[in-house]
């Protein structure tokens, strides 16, 4: 047996589809090969790791972000307790005071991280103009249009179903996933279009790069940015984003 | 572990799986003050004590999650020993210098010890797990990446324009090269002799 056919057997073991005949084949397998019985478990413990910490993510981000804000308000507490003291000042240094406040509200303001929704311009979704009347094409553009992104979504794949080459779709299907927050879905669908030589490529480079620092991996957001060409749509953001980097 | 009674403290267990701020919060009021106390005593400071909280937090989090972790010691032997471990880990990582610890001397049950000795090996593992998978390729990295957040596989082939079986067989083949860059791995054999 070779490998793939191995892996095809465990695979289609841990997702319950063998037959009896091929039960059997791999029990006696497993009995009288310790290697194979070996491999298998690790196979199963890759399965169940990939499970968890792929599955996990949006949990595991949920409760990160909790974490940090409930870390944040103790440590701030805890500090505030030990360094609160009365001090009593002239009424000028309050004015002074006042003003260095003023103007390092405006440094960190203008000095923050560059976020998402400071760089992401939604396009507007417009598919009828070749006159073809489609009920569901007008109801993806409401509701793309409208910021209905998860019931958008819907209607992209069943459109996708049909036609799943249409860059078009696809484009507007990656959006829809990066505005619901499903990174590794939007990457796949923005990968795939960067490799092809759709009109869609370069915009999809700019979205994935998003996509990036959405996620806060400010590494590879930087590096999709530097992929853009100089007569791309969004160069100019480009290089905009990559100057706050 | 299998007889032994969970600990009331499992509390703080169910915690983080329901993201419960309430009693998340009061982990932080009861058993912070400890963790940050010896960070500070040895060589760091309150931001980086914040890291390793949330980090070991986290890593609770996890093998409670895949591993369905229960408590059977308190909470607040176990909680310290693993930041103080992740602390030292941390220093030996970013300084090249001899440090000084001030040892701290905490007295645990085999129970702690047993269930720090769990903890440790699961990150261990699950560190390494994540290593490797950084170095897949490409394709396969987002095929498992699809498979495994969409869930079903047909819905999978459609978004690749390729059929079940094909996407089936290129995700056995990939966990496949997962399977075998592990059990190359020097220190995959060294934990699993720690099981």
């Amino acid at each position: 047996m070779s490998p793939e056919e191995k892996y095809e057997l465990y695979e289609r073991k841990i997702s319950g589809e063998l037959s009896t005949t091929e039960e059997e084949i791999l029990s006696l397998l497993i009995e009288e090969d310790k290697s194979i019985a070996e491999e298998f478990k690790v196979y199963k413990e890759w399965s169940s790791y990939l499970e968890a910490s792929l599955n996990m993510d949006k949990e595991t981000v949920d409760l990160k972000n909790n974490l940090k804000e409930i870390g944040d308000s103790f440590f701030n507490e805890d500090k505030n307790k030990k360094e609160t003291k009365v001090i009593k000042m002239p009424f000028w240094l309050y004015t002074a005071a006042a003003s260095v406040a003023i103007i390092l509200g405006v440094y960190i303001f203008t000095n923050r991280e560059p976020i998402y929704n400071d760089f992401a311009v939604i396009p507007e979704l417009s598919i009828v103009e070749r006159g073809v009347e489609n009920s569901n094409i007008n109801d993806l553009e409401a509701a793309f249009n409208s910021g209905n992104y998860k019931q958008a979504e819907k209607y992209l794949l069943e459109l996708l179903a049909t036609d799943n080459s249409n860059s078009e779709y696809n484009f507007y299907y990656g959006i829809t996933l990066l505005e619901q927050n499903k990174h590794a879905e939007a990457t796949f669908v923005f990968e795939e279009l960067m490799q092809g030589n759709s009109g869609y490529r370069n915009r999809s480079v700019w979205f994935e790069a998003l996509n990036q620092l959405k996620q806060k991996n400010i590494e590879q957001c930087f590096l999709l940015l530097k992929k853009i060409p100089e007569d791309a749509e969004d160069y100019k953001q480009a290089q905009k984003l990559i100057k706050k980097l | 572990m299998g007889n032994t009674k969970v600990h009331a403290d499992q509390k703080y267990i169910e915690a983080l799986l329901q993201n419960d701020t309430v009693m998340l919060t009061e982990i932080y009021k009861k058993y912070a003050p400890k963790v940050i106390g010896y960070i500070k005593n040895n060589n760091g400071d309150e931001s980086l004590a914040k890291d390793i909280i949330q980090e070991t937090l986290i890593t609770i989090y996890k093998q409670a999650k895949e591993k369905r972790l229960q408590l059977t010691c308190p909470f607040d032997a176990y909680f310290f020993l693993l930041c103080k471990r992740k602390w030292l880990n941390e220093l030996k990582r970013t300084t090249e210098k001899e440090v000084t610890i001030n040892e701290e001397i905490v007295s645990i049950s085999d129970e702690s010890a047993m269930h720090i000795e769990e903890t440790l090996l699961f990150e261990a593992k699950d560190e390494l797990f994540a290593e490797m998978f950084e170095q897949l390729g490409l394709s396969c990295k987002e095929l498992l990446k699809a498979t495994f957040t969409i869930k079903s596989l047909e819905e999978v082939a459609v978004k690749l324009g390729q059929s079940y079986g094909y996407v089936r067989k290129k995700k056995s083949l990939c966990i496949g090269q997962l399977t075998k860059l592990i059990q190359n791995a020097p220190r995959y054999n060294l934990i699993k002799k720690m099981l």
